[in-house]
């Protein structure tokens, strides 16, 4: 029987298949597309059976899983023992990776049809599920690491895919470079922990910090550190400025990568080891709170301006990924992963949905959109799923999954936190529905694209009707009859806790407020840009500032950039002043100079005549006799 | 019996003999024949000493045979070139043989 002891299994599927498409790709037929979507199926089947085997060994409490392990390096008294863990962290994960994983993958057969490196696009994305899956299935910190540069190396190659464009090639190089920022503090942070625990065993580690083995300031310092690799892959505050810069990529890359899985292994990284974050200073969840939530209202800003149809999403996944920022920093994991799980769905459902739009329009610019419900009905349906899941409408999975962050929010922040996540689902409701009255609504602006827009073909529709109909309905996990009935213990908050099984709650206070919030928002979206967007043209110029400022994302990659052209580049220069001239041309070019000199003064002493030569030894004989004389005396 | 001062100062007029002929002579073959004379002078040298210090012992002695070993061989070789450069060159004077130079 096929079960959790087969973890190892799950990514080793995706990866043959990009070793497969590496070598043979070329000479398959269709260039090897099947293989790799076969492979993602296949773990998801694999994924499916190991889950049935993780329910039937709930009771042991919230590590239940399995780990199995080999010894990787083992000298002298150091030795790294390398693993994975399936349990209901990774179980809700994997969820997301390896079923939306698999929709992404068929809907790319379609999408990127008749690019000329379609079959590198399935290798490349392969190798990503396989990283992902590692880093998801990873027992201890050091295989995690390496996973987790792996799906940012795969980030990077699917971002630049269309690299012949200078912006794609730059975008890459930005995601690239930012995350790399964050992963050296998370890279510092393990090895701090493995310094005082001697392993990288996560459970190990908890185990050691339970004892007592960290002290408070040690810990807390190793957690925020940790809580840096984070921010850059999760593209908190203020290393978020790569993920919209990432929208270069393919549309189903955007969707699979900077939507569904590698931004929230962020949320997943702090969630999996927030019993050090527990026992370390209040500070570190702060901090977590802090910056999660600065994310989300600068994000919902942003997205209320922005024109690009996949920036604003992109922006609402920041705004998003802040939210379940802020779900952690109360502590409430159960919601941050039920968020993150919902997330995945209606955010992959609103990048196909938009490129579906893209794919028929050639246009992602909002301002040369328009009225394409009528063209493309299923896909704008869909899209509407998925913004109404995004804003949060009663019963969208958006809904339940925000309402619980709000009440776990509520619960462990003072008030104004609580007031500003509630202000920010009005936002998000205004610039979603935004987005969805641009595209789909009003008269086209661009006519030739609008004449060529066409419903996007079955291989790209289906996919995306799935998501939307998950998106309806993964949000009823919060209910104990739904989970029994799927043959979990009960809600997720039965399933996926931190210490205790959590019941999940909507009082009718925050729902009540979470709806009304969410209406309004709509609403004023309609007022504002319905028809010929009059009332938002007339507040853009009435507060011109704020516009400018927003339109300008606060200038941040503005203040990044002066700060490289002024500071890094400046110490750059001199440090290359120094390697020039002190290293180089003295200390380098300098030791051979003074060998060539004296070789060439010194070549004179080869006369060639032989009583010369009988002069030097006499003489040198004498001088060496005069010394010993001297020396004895 | 004679000191062993007699010995030294033989050798040493001996050697510096043969360190006069090296600097001063520009034949090759004289050359080599002044470096005979340093040779001998340091036998003459092993052989007092080992007569003196350790009459029962050979050491001294066997250094001078070898010595005269090594000189023959010596002398042997250096005297194939000296011929060789004579053939080639019509002269023996060293002072005319100056190729290997800078």
């Amino acid at each position: 029987m096929v079960g959790m002891e087969h973890a190892w299994l799950l990514p080793t599927l995706p990866f043959g298949a990009f070793v497969l498409l590496l070598l043979l790709g070329p000479y398959l037929p269709r260039r090897g597309d099947w293989l790799a979507v076969g492979a993602v199926a296949a773990s998801f089947v694999l994924y499916a059976f190991m889950l049935a085997d993780l329910l039937g060994a709930l009771d042991e409490g919230p590590f239940a899983g399995v780990a199995s392990g080999i010894d990787w390096l083992r000298f002298g008294t150091f030795h790294v023992t390398l693993g994975f863990l399936f349990d209901q962290l990774s179980a809700v994960m994997l969820a997301v990776v390896t079923f939306v994983g698999t929709l992404i993958f068929l809907y790319s057969t379609g999408y990127m049809k008749g690019d000329p490196r379609y079959g590198w696009f399935f290798a490349a994305m392969s190798l990503f599920v396989a990283s992902m899956a590692t880093l998801v299935l990873a027992d201890n910190l050091l295989l995690l690491y390496a996973a987790w540069e792996g799906v940012g190396f795969c980030s990077f190659l699917l971002i630049g895919f269309w690299h012949e464009r200078r912006s794609a090639a730059e975008a890459a190089k930005k995601a690239f470079i930012t995350t790399r920022i964050g992963d050296v503090g998370f890279l510092i942070g393990i090895v701090l922990l493995w310094r005082e625990a001697g392993t990288f065993n996560l459970k190990e580690i908890f185990e050691f910090a339970e004892a007592g083995g960290y002290s408070r300031e040690y810990l807390t310092l190793a957690v925020l550190l940790l809580f840096a690799g984070a921010v850059g892959k999760s593209a908190q505050f203020p290393l978020h400025v790569w993920l919209p810069d990432a929208m270069e990529g393919p549309t189903p890359v955007s969707a699979l990568i900077h939507a569904a899985t590698m931004v929230v292994a962020g949320v997943y990284l702090v969630a999996r080891t927030m019993p050090l974050f527990d026992l370390a200073d209040p500070v570190a969840l702060h901090v977590v709170t802090a910056l999660g939530l600065t994310t989300v209202l600068m994000s919902a800003t942003i997205g209320l301006v922005a024109t690009d149809i996949k920036r604003v999403v992109a922006y609402s996944t920041l705004n998003s990924l802040g939210l379940m920022m802020v779900a952690l920093g109360s502590r409430d994991v159960t919601a941050a992963m039920f968020y993150l799980f919902v997330h995945g769905f209606f955010k992959a459902l609103l990048f196909m949905a938009a490129g579906n739009v893209i794919h028929a329009t050639d246009r992602q610019e909002v301002t040369q959109l328009g009225g394409l419900a009528a063209k493309m009905p299923q896909t704008a349906a869909a899209f509407g799923v998925g913004v109404l899941s995004m804003a949060a409408l009663i019963p969208f999975s958006g809904f339940w999954a925000k309402d619980a962050i709000l009440h776990g929010v509520s619960e462990h922040q003072n008030a104004a936190v609580t007031a500003l996540v509630a202000f920010s689902a009005f936002l998000t409701a205004v610039y979603m529905a935004r987005l969805y009255i641009l595209t789909f609504t009003g008269r086209p602006r661009d006519h030739h694209a609008y004449e060529h827009a066409h419903e996007a073909p079955p291989v790209m529709l289906l996919p995306v009707l799935a998501l939307a109909a998950i998106s309806v309905v993964a949000g009823f996990w919060a209910f104990d009859g739904v989970g029994e009935a799927l043959g979990f213990p009960g809600s997720i908050g039965k399933f996926v806790f931190f210490e205790e099984p959590v019941e999940l709650k909507f009082p009718s206070a925050i729902a009540v407020a979470s709806i009304v919030s969410v209406v309004a928002g709509l609403a004023v979206a309609g007022w504002a840009w319905w028809g010929e967007a009059r009332p938002a043209q007339l507040l853009a110029q009435r507060f011109r500032p704020v516009y400018q400022l927003l339109w300008h994302k606060y200038y941040i990659d503005e203040a990044y950039q002066w700060v490289i052209d002024r500071i890094v580049l400046a110490l750059g220069r001199a440090i290359a002043w120094f390697d020039r001239v002190v290293v180089n041309d003295t200390g380098v070019d300098g030791t051979a100079g003074l060998a060539a000199f004296s070789g060439f003064e010194l070549k004179f002493l080869q006369t060639g005549r032989l009583p010369n030569y009988a002069l030097a030894i006499a003489a040198g004989a004498l001088v060496a006799a005069a010394v010993v004389l001297a020396v004895r005396v | 019996m004679i000191p062993i001062q007699h010995f030294l100062v033989l050798g040493a007029i001996l050697f510096a003999l043969g360190v006069y002929g090296v600097l001063a002579r520009r034949s090759a073959v004289l050359i080599l024949m002044s470096v005979e004379l340093m040779l001998q002078a340091v036998s003459i040298n092993f052989v007092a000493f080992a007569a003196y210090l350790a009459p029962q012992e050979f050491r001294g002695l066997i250094f001078a045979i070898f010595v005269i070993t090594v000189a023959a061989a010596e002398v042997g070789l250096a005297l194939a070139i000296v011929l060789r450069l004579f053939r080639n060159r019509a002269t023996a004077n060293v002072d005319e043989v100056d190729t290997l130079r800078w």
